[in-house]
């Protein structure tokens, strides 16, 4: 019963950011100077009709909602209008049918270009997280582990070490001498105008790209979740229950696998959700260095090209990914931690 | 029931071996990594300040730019190459901290200030002033921050403020939720609730009382988000979001990415701006997180800390003191269970001085006996008993002395053989069973883990697990459930049964009633009474209740100061106490039957291990002390039966304590 309710909160938690998330992205791209939703009515690179044609889509020239005729400068209107009749609501209309603009760069709709780009940001930055997680969870439990020993020093201060380089800058180095000494592609994420014999091949061109920006991904995942687990690892050692299974007669190893680890990865569950904006961060800056075709190179480019609606579409489609994995970390906590389950 | 000491056990359980025995060299290891960040620090604070007279070169003038300018490899013009510019890496190198150091002081500055603002009003107001303001931070938590500052950035104009302002901005969230933890905690402490009592306005409360204890929380804290802060201004300016008039590090390497050092070959113009950049940070995170450490101490050694001792190689008397044969055997014709003999348990750490936390302790269990271990809090009695089952952490042993279980010397004894040994032979019933099950397994399958880990071929182990359960009390029912669905004294029970599921010769029981309603200690009592009695098991039961002890044990051990005061059997030492800490000690305790006879507490406090007065420990506190207390050891004397004493009072007026009153058990 309060299980449920807890589900019922954490839910109605993550549709309340979501709801924020859509407040914030709709009034900071007209609350900010220039006015971008209506400088980009005038955008050279779009045509006499489809100038036109945004306007009356995103109903430009209407009011922004009751009691605001315009933010910047701000004007205040009328509260009586038909709210149905603003741009807010044409805003979330247009959302809730998957209409996020066109691009000014591509000319194409933002959520055609999303969806393309999205699976390949997925990639990427999966491998990285699953690799990073199995490297980072081992190494800070031995790290914890063996505490006060040389092993324990090396492994918090390579992490304190590897944390402190920026994402980009470990990609530019490593791109640098892993294509000169190693042969490996410089980026993208294909072999640009390469035939291949069998699928087979196509996938293993894609592995090859993928080397150098998951191994970046990896080693700066790997420090931040060292560092976590090293601390959970340590108070779960000093727990009285470890005590307990040790006056079991339990070996080191059964005590680590059956009573540590599993208490330990509790806690970590939360904090790699909480973590997952650093994830994006760190996704960005990947994407650039390598020119992966992903979410984050999409808006590195909307950010010099100015593309407006491809930053804004880029900007809540990240948003709204991580409330809901977030969504998702509560709900496996809840599952794997008998004290919410059984409440 | 009034204990003796309301204080948790801290000598053992505070972890006496971190916090005493090694207080400098940890400070210092923790301050090294803390020093270590100051100075990688200071050193960039250094060259960002006198950057217009350590720099080779002048930032703004372009040198005369010929082909052979453009990415030249360092020589001894250019320390570290030029860029694609001609420029001198090493000048913009220098150049670039001032950005760097700016935008991270003052943009670390508004994220505190905004976080410490909303935490402190969170914390302090409760109420639906925090609902609000938490209910915000968690929505702002989850939104991406460098996504968000991208945006923001890109949508007004490039600038060092706006830079500032912006990852200011983004960065609070984590400042916000600690600020309000630590306003939470330091508003309950006393000191707060008697300002409140007697009528300080909120503000007075919030300046002079939690404003203190939570700035250095802060401090630490600003060092961690600057160091973020940092990161965020070298990735805006590498997408080139940064004052395109001020050189920084990240903005080098924007150009050195564009404008084709990569294929140039042009290391130099990659390599030291990101150095430059790990520097700082890394600074940071050294210093805040060595301070964090320090402010925040952790136990740094744990249950399973592999630099574990290995068993000494002779188990003999080192220290000196005389070898005290046990005495002799009154208490029953049962057969000895547990001897031992003269244990003494140090704690040591490398490069201090050993803890003498226990020295010198002999005593028999027999079958079926229990025996009561007490004293203050910090005496040494949880230390004992877990030296007993070599449970100690990482540097506490016994170095000297036997400890014989049915015959064979567990001091001497293999690791291997020893887990083999534990729960099997001797099994704990911890202080607290909520912290002593693991929280997210269920009961029965930690009773069952116990039967398995030392019969791995046992059939029927749920039947079993009913079975001991049944034996304390708990219903079948129940087996499947996890700690926090029992109550308190369910727990404690079940505790008990997993203790006897693999039929073990000596109990070890460590407070099993603390912080129990009289009720359920009454209940658990009467188990672990009615089991010695049907099971023949020898109980060592640790507690501060004199009450239990007269109740349900057959003879006490008396500790002070890590030794054993006076041991006898339960009347000798209720209606004849001889040593003038056991008369204090019984002063101290309510008597039911002189409702009259007036409570007195003892005065002072143990001695801590690492400052044993020179005679007598007890000596300090004790009502009949002579010069010859103060200045030399009592030894052990054995008077009739197995009643032993460590006094001098013993031996020059034997008459001591006649004074005292029967004690009537009840």
């Amino acid at each position: 019963m309060t299980h449920c309710r807890f589900l019922l909160g954490k839910a109605g938690g993550a549709l309340f950011t979501v709801g924020f998330v859509l407040v914030l992205n709709f009034f900071l791209f007209r609350i900010l100077p220039g006015d971008p939703a209506r400088a980009g009515v005038r955008d050279p690179r779009l045509t006499q009709e489809s100038q036109v044609a945004i306007q009356a889509r995103f109903g430009l020239d209407k009011p922004v909602i009751n009691g605001i005729e315009r933010v910047n400068p701000l004007r205040l209107g009328s509260f009586t209008v038909n709210p149905l009749d603003t741009q807010f609501f044409i805003y979330l209309r247009n959302l809730l049918q998957g209409d996020l603009g066109i691009s000014y760069h591509r000319n194409r709709p933002v959520t055609e270009l999303l969806k393309e780009r999205l699976g390949n940001t997925v990639l990427l930055v999966g491998s990285g997280q699953i690799l990073a997680l199995l490297i980072g969870i081992a190494l800070g439990a031995v790290a914890a582990w063996k505490s006060r020993t040389a092993i324990d020093y090396g492994a918090l201060v390579g992490s304190l070490v590897a944390w402190s380089m920026p994402t980009f800058w470990l990609g530019m180095v490593l791109l640098f001498w892993g294509s000169r000494w190693l042969g490996l592609p410089i980026g993208g994420m294909i072999t640009p105008g390469a035939t291949f014999a069998n699928p087979w091949d196509a996938r293993m061109d894609v592995v090859l790209h993928m080397v150098l920006p998951v191994l970046t991904q990896t080693i700066v995942y790997v420090a931040e979740y060292v560092l976590i687990m090293r601390t959970t690892m340590l108070d779960v050692l000093s727990e009285d229950y470890i005590l307990t299974a040790k006056a079991k007669g339990l070996s080191t190893f059964q005590i680590l696998k059956d009573h540590a680890l599993k208490n330990a990865a509790l806690p970590i569950v939360t904090i790699v959700a909480l973590n997952l904006g650093f994830t994006v961060a760190g996704a960005i800056q990947v994407e650039i260095v390598y020119s992966w075709p992903g979410l984050g190179q999409a808006i590195y480019e909307s950010v010099v090209r100015r593309d407006y609606p491809m930053l804004q579409g880029a900007f809540l489609l990240l948003a709204v990914s991580v409330v809901f994995t977030n969504l998702l970390a509560d709900l496996l906590y809840s599952y794997l931690d008998p004290r919410v389950r059984t409440a | 029931m009034p204990r003796l000491n309301d204080v948790t056990d801290t000598f053992l359980w505070g972890g006496a071996t971190d916090r005493d025995a090694d207080p400098i060299r940890r400070a210092l290891r923790h301050n090294r990594m803390a020093l270590f960040g100051a100075a990688l620090l200071t050193s960039a604070v250094a060259a960002a300040a006198l950057a217009q007279w350590i720099a080779p070169y002048d930032p703004g003038a372009t040198l005369q730019v010929t082909v052979e300018d453009v990415y030249a490899p360092p020589s001894a013009a250019h320390w570290l190459g030029t860029d694609d510019a001609g420029r001198d890496v090493l000048t913009n190198l220098i150049y670039g901290a001032r950005v760097s150091l700016t935008v991270g002081f003052f943009a670390s500055f508004i994220s505190v200030f905004i976080g410490g603002a909303i935490g402190t009003v969170a914390g302090f107001f409760g109420g639906r002033a925090e609902r609000v303001l938490m209910r915000f931070t968690d929505v702002v938590l989850v939104i991406p921050d460098l996504p968000l500052a991208i945006v923001l950035v890109a949508l007004t104009r490039p600038g060092l403020i706006n830079v500032i302002v912006v990852i200011g901005i983004v960065g609070w969230t984590g400042t916000a939720r600690l600020v309000r933890s630590q306003t939470l905690s330091v508003k309950q402490r006393k000191f707060v609730l008697r300002a409140r009592a007697v009528g300080a306005s909120n503000l007075r409360i919030l300046v002079r009382h939690i404003f203190p204890l939570v700035l250095p929380l802060i401090a630490v804290n600003t060092v961690l988000v600057m160091s973020l802060a940092i990161l965020n201004e070298s990735t805006l300016s590498f997408l080139g979001l940064s004052d395109p008039s001020r050189t920084s590090w990240g903005q080098m390497l924007n150009s050195a990415f564009t404008r084709g050092a990569m294929s140039a070959g042009a290391w130099w113009a990659l390599v030291p701006p990101g150095a430059g950049i790990v520097w700082v940070v890394l600074g940071c995170s050294l210093l805040g997180y060595g301070l964090e450490r320090v402010l925040n101490p952790r136990v740094a050694s744990h249950h399973l800390s592999s630099a574990h001792p290995t068993s000494p190689k002779s188990a003999k008397t080192k220290r000196g003191h005389p070898h005290q044969t046990s005495p002799g055997t009154e208490f029953s014709e049962a057969p000895v269970v547990l001897d031992v003999r003269g244990a003494s348990v140090d704690f040591t750490a490398s490069g201090c001085p050993p803890l003498h936390a226990v020295e010198d302790v002999s005593f028999r269990l027999h079958c079926g006996e229990m025996l009561g271990v007490v004293g203050e809090s910090g005496c040494g009695k949880t230390t004992l008993m877990l030296s007993l089952l070599r449970l100690l952490p990482t540097g506490g042993r016994i170095v000297s002395g036997e400890v014989r279980l049915s015959g064979r010397n567990l001091v001497a004894m293999g690791e291997k053989e020893m887990a083999d040994l534990r729960w099997k032979e001797m099994a704990v019933v911890f202080q607290s069973a909520m912290s002593a099950l693991n929280p997210i397994r269920t009961v029965g399958d930690q009773i069952a883990e116990a039967i398995l880990r030392h019969e791995p071929r046992a059939k029927k182990i749920d039947g079993r697990v009913r079975e001991l359960l049944d034996m304390v009390g708990i219903g079948p029912g129940r087996q499947h459930q996890y700690p926090h669905q029992y109550s308190g004294g369910m727990r404690q029970r079940a505790m008990i049964a997993m203790a006897l599921a693999c039929r073990p010769t000596v109990l070890f029981a460590d407070e099993p009633t603390t912080a129990l309603d009289v009720m359920v200690q009454a209940q658990i009592l009467d188990v672990l009474d009615r089991l010695r009695r049907d099971l023949g098991l020898a109980v060592l039961l640790v507690t501060h209740d004199l009450g239990v002890v007269a109740e349900i044990c057959d003879s006490v051990l008396v500790m002070y100061g890590g030794v054993v005061a006076e041991y006898a059997d339960v009347d000798a030492l209720f209606n004849r106490p001889r040593h003038p800490y056991t008369r204090e000690l019984l002063r101290a305790f309510p008597d039911l039957s002189r409702p009259k006879a007036e409570l007195v507490a003892i005065p002072g406090s143990p001695p801590s291990p690492n400052a044993l007065p020179p005679g007598c420990r007890f000596a300090p506190r004790c009502p009949d002390a002579s010069s010859r207390c103060h200045a030399e050891q009592p030894t052990l004397h054995i008077l009739d039966g197995r009643h032993q004493v460590r006094c001098h009072l013993v031996e020059s007026n034997s008459g001591v304590g006649s004074a005292h009153e029967p004690f009537r058990r009840t």
